[in-house]
């Protein structure tokens, strides 16, 4: 990885190719949402939370596999599922904080607009282009930023519907306990999704005050997002019987 | 007529009084206003001992059953990690001359014993690893000075097992604001002038000198070395053991750090001397360092003189303060309506950290066992009497075993020290039969046991004791002791590479906080 500041007038030449922005997820079996994603993600995935591995601090992300590094929606070529979070459509884009002592303000930690020039859809058979011929801002370019500005958002809004949840305890570990087809165990760990039981025994004034901080439907997203494991489950299977019949042909 | 037992009071606010006060507390919701009243009188001109600084790994379940978060815990109490203990010239005196007893068991122990596979491959291979490094992974953690948990793990739980380092004077006090803030018990501060007995012995009450009298139908003694009520007021002897355990006297110091960021080490590194032994435990700010030696074998200025040698000529400045040690407990632990918890009902050598583990066992016991009525005390306070005897019994054998396996001559400290007439019949016996197998858990059938067979495995084998496998069908299982010392390599090879530095994650828990779940 290779973040640069985006510069309109350097970078202008840019190419990028849209369709292997997806490729960036192609392993990956966790992906950050924020909680302005909820709704959408949980038609399509678990929604779970995991601890970030140097501060311990949980943030939510989808359960895009059941392996490391393994994305059962990946079809090859693209994400085959109705929901792209947010954090694979802004790639290569990123936010980074500009620490440089300004002027005015020493301590202000301004926000800017970086991008990986590493990153493989950068490549000169793209379509895609940040500025348009006469300098000003791509259709692309503004889609991105609307993308960056609701993960920028999002962000502060998520650690403080993480923060109620944990101050009620309404996360517990999940156990998953899978047989696949194939006989093989497996056991899912660190992930943490809501504990219902103790949810259910909430009060109702405790219930008001997550309803009136929007929280409520943030927890019944989590709810019902929860038995797309089985979606999960099926497409793991399928996987093991195409393997199977491929090992099959030849032998 | 019945009288129920409904409040307890607690003369002495050490660690030993306010742990004990939370455990009891907790379990019998003092703080709800219906369950047990507790009150704890603590004297103003007394000050604390404070030296108990290292715990057993039951620490973590005592705080979280009292509901302290561990968090907390480290931000308040100047804690750090400990996985065990390392000895440093206890067997032949020499620089190199060192073994550790870690905290865990021997990987597959007790179901699968490890000791007769490394005895026999011992036996043949010179660069044989010691016996700990060989079962398990925490000496290889220890020497790069690793926590023993990562900051994704949650509170109380652990990647390896693990106790704690603390400053005992601010762990009373942090104890001390979690009970009367969270657990409801009535805190007096004032001295105890008086301890006023009824015509059946029992005591009655104990007069304060502004806070009029305080009653309660259970006394706890916490008073200290000092033992006010169940040695002063009932009357109950000491027992001098110095017969088996010699030292006496300890010097302790608060040494600093060269700086703010230097490493703190991960376990208690006990270092055997001429006439005993110096602790050295780190803390977040400052080591606590001190020569615990016998009075008979040698005079304080040279003790002291050793001391010095050890923390080195910059800390010249560093003044000791010097503690008379009683070696020994009180005759019974519990009489009439009194109960002695800490150093009112004795003190041993800090060689195993068997202090604060005995608060936290006896406040336990008492908090389990507690007499719903006065009638039936006598046979709660016999059956604690019996256990708690029998734990202190079982701390003794285990401490001398670290005196008998020595090698030393170089002074009479250690060569009166093996001396068979110092030694108690049980540890003999159990000296006898180990020749011929390891320690296991046969040999230890009560169910208030203190240490597990392993930690005696971890100190036979750590100081060179050899144990006869010719009578063991050893050839039965070598695959599943492969299996098992590759698996403690598997452990050792990830962990040392996984782990982070102990100070950085004590920082990281400071600043961020550890995970309820």
């Amino acid at each position: 990885m290779r973040l640069v500041e985006l510069s309109r007038s350097e970078h202008r030449e840019l190419r990028i190719r849209a369709d292997r922005v997806e490729a960036c997820a192609a392993s990956q079996h966790l992906i950050p949402i924020v909680v302005g994603e909820f709704r959408k993600a949980a038609t399509q995935y678990p929604i779970v939370f995991a601890k970030h591995p140097e501060t311990g601090r949980f943030a939510p992300y989808v359960l895009s596999g059941l392996g490391l590094e393994e994305n059962l929606f990946w079809s090859g070529t693209e994400l085959d599922v109705a929901y792209v979070p947010l954090n694979v459509r802004r790639q290569p884009f990123y936010v980074g904080t500009d620490h440089a002592p300004h002027n005015d303000d020493s301590t202000a930690a301004a926000n800017v607009l970086c991008i990986d020039l590493d990153h493989p859809c950068l490549d000169s058979s793209g379509t895609r282009t940040i500025v348009n011929a006469d300098g000003s801002d791509s259709a692309y370019l503004k889609e991105i930023l609307a993308i960056l500005g609701e993960l920028a958002t999002g962000k502060k809004a998520t650690e403080q519907f993480i923060a109620a949840a944990l101050s009620l305890d309404l996360l517990a570990p999940i156990m998953l306990d899978i047989v696949l087809d194939d006989g093989t165990p497996l056991h899912v760990q660190g992930l943490y999704g809501l504990d219902e039981e103790t949810f259910r025994q909430l009060d109702a004034a405790e219930i008001a005050r997550l309803w009136k901080a929007g929280y409520l439907d943030l927890l019944y997203a989590v709810m019902i997002g929860s038995g797309q494991i089985f979606k999960l489950i099926r497409l793991k299977n399928q996987r093991i019987a195409l393997s199977r019949a491929w090992q099959g042909n030849a032998s | 007529m019945e009288r129920p037992i409904r409040s307890i009071c607690i003369v002495g606010g050490g660690t030993a009084g306010w742990l004990t006060a939370a455990i009891i507390a907790a379990r019998h919701a003092s703080g709800s206003g219906r369950g047990l009243q507790i009150t704890l009188v603590e004297s103003e001109t007394i000050g604390i001992i404070g030296v108990g600084e290292g715990t057993w790994p039951t620490m973590r379940s005592t705080l979280k059953k009292v509901g302290i978060s561990e968090t907390d815990f480290f931000r308040e109490c100047n804690a750090s990690f400990k996985h065990g203990a390392k000895f440093a010239r206890w067997v032949t005196g020499q620089a190199s001359d060192f073994y550790y007893h870690p905290l865990m068991l021997p990987e597959g122990f007790p179901g699968f014993d490890l000791a007769p596979y490394w005895m026999t491959y011992s036996d043949v291979q010179r660069d044989a690893p010691s016996f700990s490094n060989a079962v398990c992974f925490q000496e290889a953690v220890c020497e790069l000075g690793l926590a023993p948990k990562l900051i994704t793990t949650p509170e109380y739980a652990g990647v390896a097992n693990y106790a704690y380092h603390l400053d005992a004077g601010r762990f009373a006090g942090f104890i001390r604001d979690h009970c009367v803030k969270k657990l409801g018990i009535r805190h007096i501060v004032d001295d105890v002038t008086e301890v006023i007995s009824s015509d059946t012995g029992d005591i009655d009450s104990v007069q304060t000198r502004k806070s009029g009298r305080l009653e309660g139908d259970l006394f706890i003694d916490a008073s200290g070395f000092r033992s006010l009520l169940l040695g002063e007021t009932m009357g109950v002897p000491f027992v001098d053991r110095s017969d088996v355990l010699f030292i006496d006297r300890a010097l302790a110091m608060q040494v600093p750090y060269d700086d703010k960021q230097s490493d703190i080490v991960p376990y208690t590194v006990s270092t055997a001397q001429k006439h005993g032994w110096i602790w050295d435990i780190g803390l977040q700010s400052r080591r606590g360092v001190g020569y615990v030696y016998s009075s008979n074998h040698t005079t304080a200025d040279a003790a002291l003189e050793e001391l010095r040698a050890y923390v080195g000529d910059r800390h010249r400045d560093v003044q000791p303060r010097e503690i008379k040690i009683a070696c020994g407990h009180r005759q019974a632990f519990w009489k009439g309506n009194c109960v002695a918890v800490g150093l009112a009902g004795g003190f041993l050598e800090p060689l195993e950290a068997s202090a604060l583990v005995l608060i936290e066992l006896s406040a336990d016991l008492i908090s389990t066992m507690l007499p719903a009525t006065r009638e039936t005390m006598a046979i709660v306070a016999s059956r604690y009497n019996r256990t708690t005897q029998y734990r202190w019994d079982r701390i003794i054998d285990f401490l001398k075993l670290h005196y008998i396996l020595s090698q030393r001559t170089d002074s009479n400290f250690w060569i009166d020290n093996r001396a068979p007439a110092s030694i108690p019949e049980s540890l003999k016996e159990q000296m006898e039969l180990w020749r011929y197998r390891a320690p296991g858990d046969q040999d230890f059938t009560s169910n208030c046991e203190m240490f597990p067979a392993a930690s005696y495995q971890y100190v036979l084998f750590g100081m060179g004791f050899r144990t006869d496998t010719r009578h063991q069908p050893l050839d039965r299982d070598i695959g599943g002791a492969r299996r098992a010392f590759a698996q403690n390599e598997t452990l050792k090879a990830r962990w040392t590479k996984t782990l982070p530095k102990n100070r950085h994650l004590i920082d990281k828990i400071k600043e961020l906080g550890l995970q309820k779940i």
